[in-house]
């Protein structure tokens, strides 16, 4: 093969590769985190009073495949092709209680200062096999890898997904235990006696995003 | 046995004489258990202060130093920075604040990138282009109040905070952060005085408000407070705090304000009066009363409101409820401290009342009584503190997971941090206390009443 004939094979083959890699990436839409709408709750107990922390700030994006639905008037939720690329973040220290105090003890118990940032990212996400009515959003069962204080944990949560006018609002809930992510559970003195925390946590998410 | 029944008894009386205030009415108004303690996670926190914030004083005379002192006692408020022109009043400053950097020029200490915060405590006529210069040089800003020496100036400060919505900004009106005050401010608004009636202010003291300097020309520009084209007088430099207290208590702004004033004792040279006296109008036929002096210090200082139910007086860090005969039984004050003034009993309100140990005696133990017996400009500093920190980690983290393209948004996060940070007071409560005293000023100064129209409290 004449040198000529090699480099515009080697061209074509490129092309190809770019091509493709295009057409992926026309295939698939990204949604980017917004700030407005979105709230990841974490409600815990103790023993004087149940409590919650609230952060408004969940980041990130998700990619989702081009054919995915863009409203609810499906009769079933579609299977993925692939499993969507999905990295969440929230910065620990804009979880808030409404109560500065409080939010110094968790902070402490989180070890934020050294681990600053909550993360997850999606492993797989397969069609929940719970009856669906048309018009319920779309549930999904979720598997992913949280990281809380520096000790990342696989998790299995549901989640649904429910087109809006922006993007898509992804909702889930899931239980954890602070013990699981190397977390002692606060317990501060009180001119009483001690609090204890309980180890349970209901974490709650609703997540706003919009078609970047 | 006998020992044991005293235990016992006494353990109970603290118990009772230590519940809060404002738990009991909320259990009340709950019908819940009255006697039911209430520790809160909140309340159970370490005391452990937050990260620090790195300040620069610019400003170091007597009031700034007070303010160097102050944060040289606070656990997390490093001085890293001091400003003055003048040598000796920089010098003395650097005594609380040994490892400072001291500078001449304010400009030069904005320009250090180990200061994140400031605090302005330079004559009032001298703040606005400061604070628009370390707002613009990304700082953090408490500026002390007034304001400024009038109100188109207050209203550039106010609008230069307004635009700089990355930094957290303060004003100097302390009361916004005392606890008890803040306390008090709820027990206002469940209309426990009845309706309201009047209120009245006074801030007493026998002194020259002059200061010694070297030179007549360093005593000229020390003493501005005393030069009526400078200074908003006793009435903004002093009152400013008792004014904006009862704008806040009352929660409305007064319509006129009539003033007077004269120098009776200190016949020196001044022009600003070393006696004045206004009269505020509020909406619904609400007057209230305030007077200044320099020539008599009797009963120092202190805020009565009257309502048709009740007066409270709130002296320093302390009150007290007087109640009219008529008035309902609210429960809770059988088990309350209670002074006696004079004739009258005063029913003794305290902030946190669950910290307590001894509420007992005659107002012998008052200081132990209180469980927040700092000094406003403490607490007024700390929760700056703290503000400066969550508003800036914030607007970091907002940054960090949205950008920072769109202003309006972020905005709207910082509207949802409020709700952390401590007490304190914005930049409208200073532009507001602000025209109150530019006001008042103007009326004493003229002998006369102004009316104040609402427009002139908005900012936009």
């Amino acid at each position: 093969m004449k040198l000529s004939q090699r480099i515009i094979c080697y061209w074509s083959v490129l092309s190809l590769i770019w091509a493709s890699t295009l057409l992926s990436q026309a295939q698939n839409t990204t949604y980017k985190g917004m700030f407005r709408g979105s709230s990841m709750k974490v409600d815990g107990t103790s023993t004087v009073h149940d409590w919650t922390i609230e952060s408004k700030l969940i980041s990130g994006s998700i990619e989702l495949e081009g054919a995915f639905p863009s409203n609810l008037a499906v009769s079933a939720v579609p299977a993925l092709s692939g499993t969507p690329k999905a990295d969440v973040k929230i910065s620990a220290r804009s979880l808030k209680s409404g109560k500065p105090k409080m939010d110094q003890v968790m902070l402490a118990a989180m070890k934020a200062d050294d681990h600053p940032w909550i993360t997850y990212s999606l492993k797989s996400l397969a069609p929940s096999k719970a009856e669906r009515k048309s018009g319920d959003a779309l549930a999904y069962d979720s598997l992913g890898e949280l990281s809380v204080s520096g000790v990342k944990k696989e998790i299995k949560m549901p989640v649904t997904f429910t087109p809006t006018e922006k993007g898509m609002k992804i909702n889930g809930k899931i239980q954890i235990k602070m013990t699981d992510y190397g977390i002692d559970p606060p317990a501060p003195k009180i001119a009483l006696g001690l609090i204890t925390v309980g180890d349970e946590l209901d974490l709650t998410f609703e997540w706003h995003t919009q078609k970047k | 046995m006998k020992e044991q029944t005293e235990k016992v008894d006494l353990n109970r009386r603290n118990f009772l004489k230590g519940g809060s205030m404002a738990s009991v009415m909320a259990v009340m108004a709950s019908g819940k258990d009255v006697l039911q303690p209430s520790p809160s996670l909140a309340q159970a926190a370490s005391t452990n202060a937050g990260p620090p914030v790195k300040f620069g004083v610019i400003g170091c005379g007597y009031h700034g130093r007070d303010i160097v002192g102050t944060l040289a006692v606070l656990p997390n408020a490093p001085v890293v920075a001091l400003c003055d022109h003048y040598g000796a009043f920089l010098r003395r400053a650097g005594r609380s604040a040994p490892d400072a950097k001291q500078y001449a020029n304010y400009k030069d200490l904005l320009a250090d990138e180990n200061v994140e915060a400031v605090v302005i405590a330079t004559p009032s006529h001298q703040h606005k282009e400061i604070v628009q210069d370390a707002l613009k040089a990304g700082k953090h800003v408490y500026c002390e109040a007034p304001l400024a020496s009038t109100i188109e100036d207050a209203k550039a400060v106010a609008m230069a905070a307004h635009q700089h919505p990355k930094q957290y900004f303060q004003a100097g009106l302390q009361f916004r952060s005392d606890p008890q005050r803040d306390f008090l401010v709820d027990y206002v608004r469940t209309g426990a005085w009845g309706q309201t009636v009047s209120a009245r202010s006074q801030w007493h003291k026998k002194t020259s408000w002059k200061r010694a300097a070297p030179t007549n020309e360093r005593e000229k520009e020390i003493n501005w407070r005393l030069d009526k084209n400078l200074s908003t007088g006793l009435i903004g430099e002093i009152g400013i705090h008792q004014l904006d207290a009862k704008s806040w208590f009352l929660g409305k702004q007064p319509q006129a304000i009539t003033g007077i004033g004269s120098t009776v004792l200190w016949k020196d040279g001044r022009s600003e009066p070393d006696t004045v006296q206004i009269n505020l109008e509020y909406e619904g036929g609400i007057h209230a009363g305030f007077d200044i002096t320099l020539c008599n210090s009797f009963d120092t200082d202190y805020e009565m409101y009257y309502g048709t139910d009740a007066a409270l007086m709130v002296r320093g860090s302390q009150a007290w409820m007087f109640k009219e005969a008529d008035a309902p039984m609210l429960g809770w004050e059988v088990y309350a401290k209670k002074d006696t003034f004079f004739k009258e009993v005063g029913i003794y309100l305290v902030a946190n009342a669950t910290k307590l140990t001894t509420v007992t005696g005659s107002g012998e133990d008052d200081a132990k009584d209180n469980p927040y017996n700092d000094t406003p400009l403490y607490y007024a500093l700390e929760n700056f503190v703290h503000n400066a920190y969550v508003h800036q980690s914030g607007v970091e983290d907002f940054i960090a997971g949205f950008g920072d393209e769109d202003e309006d948004v972020l905005r709207e996060y910082l509207v949802e941090l409020e709700g952390s940070k401590k007490p304190a007071a914005n930049y409208k409560h200073g532009y507001e206390a602000n025209v109150i005293a530019c006001k008042a000023h103007e009326a004493i100064l003229g002998n006369k009443r102004i009316e104040i129209p609402s427009e002139l409290f908005e900012l936009a």
